[in-house]
């Protein structure tokens, strides 16, 4: 059952259920998830996700103390909210949801303001880096998952369903009754992610486990290693105006080293400026 | 029971840094001293017409530096005018109204100071009162916009602009506190602002520092008692790694002292209260650190 329809700026009202509508979504059974991370693998190949930044990707989690044990994995993307925080807050209408259920972005509208990335809940969304191996691919705009919409519109799953070994992620129509997400989405117990911010998400899980759900728990409960390997990601980023804090250091310096690294942006956007210019003035 | 532990998880980014803190900031002290520039013309207060136009003019100078930062911060920086095209605007994005009043709150602020120059009492006050309408909704939507994303726990509060406003008047008169202290430095001795005026408008600041510490009294108490988010919020982010500009800058340099001066006998003391006022901007501008990354911090592990 849905609650209320509510609509928010370029968001189509929910198609739910709605006689001779498509709606797609995905189930994902984390009981047959193996986190062999193929799906990650082929989203990488399929839109050439550059290099720190992810459409999709596998969280791991162990449980338990030997003998009783458990490795617990749970992919993640973007759940193609029914009430996107994203496309609410978006100010030039570059992001909006499909009536059949994508949430889509538009590169020639967005303007690389990541207000969607602070909005999204759930890390859906990156900045496309200004350099990037192939110069015409999309560059300082924001990206995410697209259900693979390219795809789907020819009758083809996505590609991280197509590629997913263990059959956990299942994608599909699900106002079709006959289909294998619709199906599963009737008779399992499924629960998505953080349902209490209300964006009622068109991705849920079957055997969800709560810990590896909890946002307060992935921070407090990551392991020594993981916690390295995220200070050092956060210190080596290259990019525009991001303000990552590593732990354990001060904060104040780190605040000021943003401060240079905006500065030291600002060839390549002066670069920019004067290309703009140029196209104006001499076509 | 024994705990999960995650061991492997993928990487993400802080969106907003530094630029949009310091955006904050000069928006709030924009804000701050374009209120006390009203009190001469739109109030009546007579006393305070001879630094109105000081006041707007440091308020329209804060504001000027504003779109140089957003535009660049945007990385391409001409896309910016998709901001101002109306078949992009966007009624829902709290920074389409964003946009709207940082074009408008200049333009009507440069017409108020033009009244303003002309000793025009009737149109100084008519278009003041509309800049100062502005220039309040200018602030009010920077807390708007953190505030609309329910995902950010720290920052997800009705008292958000609030908070802002509340800032943006204590630095808006701890800046003005400043400028005015200099200029009285390198002007004749009959142009200069009466000290006592300095003196008292810190009194103003003092309430706006009791105010505060309210406002930051509220949200300590739902921080304590509310969801897990938001006590590891407290616990790890506000108390934790961004303990200096939470605990140090805003609560200690910048409450704490400047209130306990401007309590104290030091506060008819033009040095005591030069010092205060100084803090105050500082102060605010840690809130303004950790209100924008703090909130995305703990989420960027998610
Ligand atoms: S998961 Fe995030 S990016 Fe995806 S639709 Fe929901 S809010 Fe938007
Ligand atoms: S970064 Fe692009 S898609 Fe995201 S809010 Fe800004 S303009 Fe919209």
């Amino acid at each position: 059952m849905e609650g209320a329809r509510r609509s928010y700026g370029l968001q189509s009202p929910g198609t739910r259920g709605v006689a001779g509508a498509k709606r797609y979504g995905m189930v994902i059974d984390l009981r047959k998830c193996i986190g062999c991370m193929s799906c990650a693998v082929a989203c990488k190949t399929e839109f050439g996700v550059p290099l720190g930044s992810w459409r999709t990707w596998v969280k791991v989690s162990d449980k338990g103390r030997f003998p009783n044990t458990r490795r617990v994995f749970m992919p993640r993307l973007c759940n193609h909210c029914d009430y996107p925080v994203c496309v609410r807050n978006c100010p030039t209408q570059a992001t909006y949801k499909h009536k059949e259920g994508f949430v889509l972005q538009r590169y020639n509208r967005c303007i690389g303001c990541r207000t969607c990335m602070v909005a999204c809940p759930y890390n859906a969304r990156h900045l496309l880096p200004a350099k990037r191996t192939d110069n015409n691919l999309p560059h300082m705009v924001v990206d995410k998952c697209t259900f693979c919409v390219h795809r789907v519109k020819k009758g083809i799953v996505p590609s991280c369903v197509q590629a997913c070994v263990g059959g956990a992620r299942i994608f599909g129509d699900l106002n079709d009754p006959k289909s294998e997400v619709a199906v599963l989405a009737s008779k399992e117990r499924l629960t998505v992610l953080k349902p209490e911010l209300g964006t009622s998400p068109s991705v849920s899980y079957i055997g969800g486990d709560w810990e590896i759900m909890d946002e307060p728990h992935s921070y407090t409960n990551r392991t020594e290693q993981l916690k390295e390997e995220f200070n050092d990601y956060k210190r080596n980023h290259e990019g525009d105006a991001f303000a990552d804090i590593v732990e354990g250091e001060p904060t104040m310096p780190q605040i000021g080293e943003h401060a240079i690294g905006f500065l030291k942006t600002i060839p390549h956007k002066a670069a920019d400026v004067l290309k703009a210019f140029r196209i104006f003035l001499f076509g | 029971m024994e705990e999960s532990v995650v061991t492997f998880n993928v990487f993400h980014h802080v969106a907003w840094g530094t630029t949009i803190s310091v955006y904050f900031w000069l928006v709030g002290a924009s804000a701050g001293s374009f209120v006390i520039s009203s009190f001469g013309w739109v109030f009546g207060i007579k006393r305070y017409k001879p630094l109105a136009l000081t006041a707007s003019v440091t308020a329209i100078g804060m504001l000027l530096l504003v779109p140089i930062l957003l535009t660049w911060d945007l990385g391409k920086p001409v896309r910016f005018i998709y901001l101002l095209l109306p078949g992009f605007w966007h009624a829902t994005g709290p920074m389409s109204w964003g946009t709207v009043l940082i074009c408008s709150y200049p333009m009507a602020m440069g017409v108020y100071t033009y009244f303003v120059i002309k000793n025009d009492i009737f149109w100084a006050r008519a278009t003041g009162i509309i800049a100062i309408v502005l220039a309040l909704s200018t602030h009010w939507y920077t807390g708007v916009v953190m505030e609309l994303n329910p995902g950010r726990f720290l920052n997800h509060t009705a008292l958000a602009p609030l908070l802002f406003l509340t800032g943006a008047f204590i630095s808006g008169i701890g800046l003005l506190v400043l400028i005015l202290t200099m200029q009285n430095l390198v002007v004749a001795a009959e142009k200069r602002i009466d000290w006592k005026l300095l003196i008292e408008m810190a009194q103003y600041m003092m309430y706006g520092l009791v105010f505060d510490a309210f406002l930051l009294f509220l949200e300590f108490m739902q921080s304590i008692y509310g969801s897990m988010n938001v006590v590891l919020g407290h616990e790890a982010v506000l108390m934790g790694v961004f303990k200096f500009p939470y605990f140090w800058l805003e609560i200690v340099i910048g409450l704490i002292i400047p209130f306990l001066i401007l309590v104290s006998p030091l506060k008819r003391n033009i040095y005591a209260v030069v010092a205060a006022s100084f803090m105050v901007c500082i102060g605010v501008y840690g809130m303004r650190v950790w209100w924008v990354m703090g909130g995305q911090y703990l989420q960027s592990f998610y």
